[in-house]
C-alpha cells in the first residue's frame, strides 16, 4: 500500500511540471505509465477475471488468468483515468465536480461491499480505497469552494492528473477496477465521442469550447465533438453554471445507472 | 541559497508569448571536465567493488551491478533530456542571470533554471524500474523502498514548487519534515545509539534507546541535509559537485561495510543505500555536464532539495546516519559559520556572494560569513572555476578525514 502515495505523488509532480512547462501531449500520454509503475509492482492480488456467465459456454472456462496482461490493463487504466478527467473539462467547476461525483459513487460502492462481505482481506481492500477517497473528497471540496462558478481559481492539469490517479489507485488496490470503469461512463462517452477530433480525422481546434455571448451571458454549443458542446446542442443554450450542473447531474445519473446495472446483473452476471 | 547567485526571471503564462526570451544557444555539455571529475570521485568505489565482487553474495553482487548499469543509463538519459527541458523552461521565462559574471558578456545570458527536475525525474524512473529486477512483491524491503521513493518524490515536488513560486523560508524549513514522514513511518530499525567508550563511565549506560527521539533526530537530519546543500552554493557546479563527492564517499563507505560484515540484514541495508546513491551519481553527473563552469543551466532548489533528501534517505534507511553527518562536514562548517548572518545578528545582504571583476575575470571575497568567501579571503582571488575546484577538493579532503577518523576511532570509539 505504500506504493499508493508514491504513484500519486509522482502524478502530482508530473501534473505540476506540465502546468509549468506545457509538456507535449505525446509525453503526457506516456508519463502516467511511469507513475503507475510502483503500483503495478506492489499489486499482489488476483490477476484473474471472472468470465460473465453468458459467455462461459463459448469460452469454455469460468475464470481467466490474465497474468501480466492484467498488469498492462491496470497501467492503461491509470493512463485512462488521469486523462479522462482532463478532457471532460473547460467549464467552471466541472473537473472538481465530476471527481466528487465519481468519488462519492466509489465510497458508496466500498461501503456496500464491506457490509455485504465477511472476508477480512476483501473488507481491508475496500477500506483502503475509502481511506484514499475520503481524503480526495475532503481536499477537493475545499478546492471547489474557490473553483465553483464563477471560478476564482483554476485547478490546472495538476488537479485533474492527481484526481484521476487517486481514483485509479483506489480502484486498483481496492480490487474493483472494473466497477471503477463503470463509474467513468460519462468520461468514456466523452472520450469516444472526441476520438474523431483527437485523431485529427475531423479538424481539431486548440480549444474545443462553446461560444460565449457577453450580452446574454449564455453559452452556445459549437460543432466540436465533446460532451460539453453536445449538451448545449441537445438541451439548448444556457449559462455556464447551468451547463455545469446539467453535466454533473448526468454524471450522477450514470453512477446510479451503474449501481442498477451491477444489481441487475449480479445474479445473472457472475 | 542556491538562488542567490542570479537575478531571476519569472514563469510566464502561456499567453505571454510576446515576453518570451530571445532564442538562447542550446546548452553545451562539458564532457571532459565531468568525466575527469566523475572518475576521480568514483575510482575508489569502482576499485573496491571490482576487487571484492567475488567475495560477495552472488545475488547481491548482481543487484549492485544492475543498479550500476541503470545509473549509467540515467547519465545518458539526463544528457539527452536537459537541452530539451531547457527549451521549455526558457519558453516559460524561468531563467536567471549569472551574478558571478555580471559586467562581462556572459553576465547577460539567460540561463535556464531548475534543471534539477530532469535529474529528479530520471532518478525516480530509474529507481522505480530497478524494483522490477530486484524485489518481489511481498518483500519487506519493498515497503522501505517505496517509502524512500515517496519521500524523495515529495522533496522533488517541493523543490520544483519552490523554484516556481518562491516559497518563504519559514515554510521551506517545515516542508522537508513532511517529506520525511513516509520515511519515519517505514523505519523499522534500531532506535538505540551506542555510547562512545569515553563517555560510558559518566553516563553509566552502554547503549541508549532514544525511541521516539531517534525519529525526531531522523526528521531533523532530513531537514538539515536538504538545506545544507542549498546554502553551500552560488558557484557554478558547486551544488552538483559537492553532492557527487559526498555520494562517492557514501558508496565507498557502503561497499566497505558490506565487505567487512557477514550479517545479511546489515549488508542489505548498505546495499539499499547503494541502490539509491548510484542513480543519484549517474543522474547528477549528467547534469554536471551542463552545470560545470561556465554553467549552461542552473540546477535550482529542485536539485539541491532532491539531492539532500536522497542522501538523507540513504543514510537513514542504510542505518549509517551518523557517518553521513560526518561526510557533511564542510556543509556543517558553512552552516555554523553562516549562523550570525542567517539569524541577522550581523547584517545579511540578499546575496552573500563574492564580487566579480570583469577585467581580470577574478572573484574577490566579500565580508560575508560563508565558506565561499572565506576561501577567497584566505587563499586569495581566483577564477570561479578555481574556486569551485578548491571547494570540492576541500570536500574530498573532509571525506578522507572522516574515513581516517572512523578508522582511528574504531577500536577506541565503539
Amino acid at each position: 500500500y505504500n506504493a499508493a502515495p508514491t504513484s500519486i505523488l509522482f502524478m502530482i509532480l508530473l501534473g505540476f511540471v506540465d502546468d509549468v512547462l506545457d509538456v507535449p501531449w505525446r509525453v503526457k500520454l506516456l508519463l502516467p505509465s511511469f507513475a503507475a509503475l510502483p503500483l503495478l509492482m506492489a499489486y499482489a492480488g488476483h490477476t484473474t477475471i471472472v468470465i460473465p456467465k453468458p459467455l462461459r459456454a463459448y469460452l469454455e472456462m469460468e475464470v481467466l488468468d490474465l497474468g501480466v496482461l492484467y498488469k498492462v490493463y491496470m497501467g492503461l487504466l491509470a493512463v485512462f483515468c488521469t486523462n479522462a478527467v482532463n478532457i471532460l473539462a473547460g467549464v467552471n467547476g466541472l473537473d472538481v465536480g465530476q471527481t466528487l461525483v465519481i468519488s462519492s459513487a466509489i465510497l458508496i460502492h466500498n461501503m456496500m461491499q464491506i457490509v455485504s462481505s465477511s472476508d477480512a482481506d476483501y473488507q481491508q481492500a475496500h477500506a483502503f480505497s475509502i481511506y484514499l477517497t475520503q481524503l480526495l473528497v475532503g481536499a477537493s471540496l475545499g478546492l471547489l469552494c474557490y473553483n465553483w462558478y464563477p471560478s476564482s481559481v483554476f485547478v490546472g492539469d495538476t488537479y485533474t492528473y492527481f484526481a484521476g490517479m487517486t481514483m485509479a489507485v483506489a480502484g486498483i488496490l481496492g480490487h474493483f477496477s472494473e466497477t471503477l470503469l463503470l463509474f467513468f461512463l460519462a468520461q468514456i462517452i466523452n472520450f469516444v465521442y472526441s476520438i474523431p477530433q483527437l485523431f485529427k480525422w475531423v479538424p481539431c481546434p486548440r480549444h474545443r469550447l462553446p461560444s460565449f455571448e457577453p450580452k446574454t451571458g449564455l453559452l452556445t454549443g459549437s460543432k466540436d465533438m465533446n460532451l460539453v458542446n453536445l449538451f448545449l446542442r441537445w438541451f439548448g443554450r444556457c449559462t455556464e453554471q447551468q451547463l455545469c450542473i446539467r453535466l454533473l447531474i448526468f454524471q450522477g445519473l450514470c453512477s446510479g445507472f451503474c449501481f442498477l446495472l451491477r444489481f441487475l446483473m449480479a445474479g445473472w452476471y457472475k | 541559497m542556491a538562488d542567490v547567485r542570479r537575478r531571476r526571471g519569472f514563469p510566464a503564462s502561456a499567453n505571454d508569448k510576446e515576453l518570451a526570451a530571445p532564442a538562447a544557444s542550446p546548452p553545451t555539455p562539458r564532457y571532459t571536465a565531468t568525466l575527469i571529475f566523475g572518475s576521480l570521485c568514483l575510482a575508489a568505489y569502482i576499485a573496491l567493488f571490482a576487487r571484492h565482487a567475488r567475495d560477495l553474495d552472488a545475488e547481491l553482487c548482481r543487484s549492485i551491478a544492475i543498479s550500476f548499469c541503470m545509473s549509467v543509463g540515467a547519465f545518458f538519459a539526463v544528457i539527452r533530456l536537459v537541452p530539451v527541458v531547457a527549451r521549455y523552461v526558457l519558453k516559460r521565462n524561468m531563467f536567471g542571470y549569472d551574478i558571478n559574471k555580471k559586467g562581462s558578456p556572459a553576465g547577460s545570458i539567460q540561463v535556464p533554471e531548475s534543471l534539477g527536475i530532469v535529474t529528479g525525474f530520471v532518478f525516480v524512473v530509474v529507481t522505480i524500474l530497478f524494483q522490477i529486477f530486484c524485489f518481489s512483491p511481498d518483500s519487506a524491503w519493498l515497503l522501505e523502498y517505496n517509502a524512500a521513493l515517496t519521500s524523495i518524490l515529495f522533496m522533488i515536488l517541493l523543490g520544483f514548487v519552490d523554484d516556481v513560486l518562491d516559497i518563504p523560508w519559514r515554510v521551506k524549513l517545515l516542508l522537508p519534515s513532511f517529506a520525511a514522514l513516509p520515511l519515519l513511518m517505514a523505519y523499522a530499525g534500531h532506535t538505540t545509539i551506542v555510547i562512545p567508550k569515553p563517555l560510558r563511565a559518566y553516563l553509566e549506560v552502554e547503549v541508549l534507546d532514544l525511541g521516539v527521539l531517534y525519529k525526531v533526530y531522523m526528521g531533523l537530519l532530513a531537514v538539515f541535509c536538504t538545506n545544507a546543500v542549498n546554502i553551500l552554493a552560488g558557484v557554478n557546479g558547486l551544488e552538483v559537485g559537492q553532492t557527487l563527492v559526498i555520494s562517492s564517499a557514501i558508496l565507498i563507505h557502503n561497499m566497505m561495510q558490506i565487505v567487512s560484515s557477514s550479517d545479511a540484514d546489515y549488508q542489505q541495508a548498505h546495499a539499499f543505500s547503494i541502490y539509491l546513491t548510484q542513480p543519484l551519481v549517474g543522474a547528477s553527473l549528467g547534469l554536471l555536464c551542463y552545470n560545470w563552469y561556465p554553467s549552461s543551466v542552473f540546477v535550482g532548489d529542485t536539485y539541491t532539495y532532491f539531492a539532500g533528501m536522497t542522501m538523507a534517505v540513504a543514510g537513514i534507511l542504510g542505518h549509517f546516519s551518523e557517518t553521513l553527518l560526518l561526510f557533511f562536514l564542510p556543509q556543517i562548517i558553512n552552516f555554523v559559520y553562516s549562523i550570525p548572518q542567517l539569524f541577522k545578528w550581523v547584517p545579511c545582504p540578499r546575496h552573500r556572494l563574492p564580487s566579480f571583476e570583469p577585467k581580470t575575470g577574478l572573484l574577490t571575497g566579500s565580508k560575508d560569513m560563508n565558506l565561499v568567501n572565506l576561501f577567497l579571503r584566505w587563499f586569495g582571488r581566483c577564477t570561479e572555476r578555481q574556486l569551485c575546484i578548491r571547494l570540492l577538493i576541500f570536500q574530498g579532503l573532509c571525506s578522507g578525514f572522516c574515513f581516517l577518523l572512523r578508522f582511528l576511532m574504531a577500536g577506541w570509539y565503539k
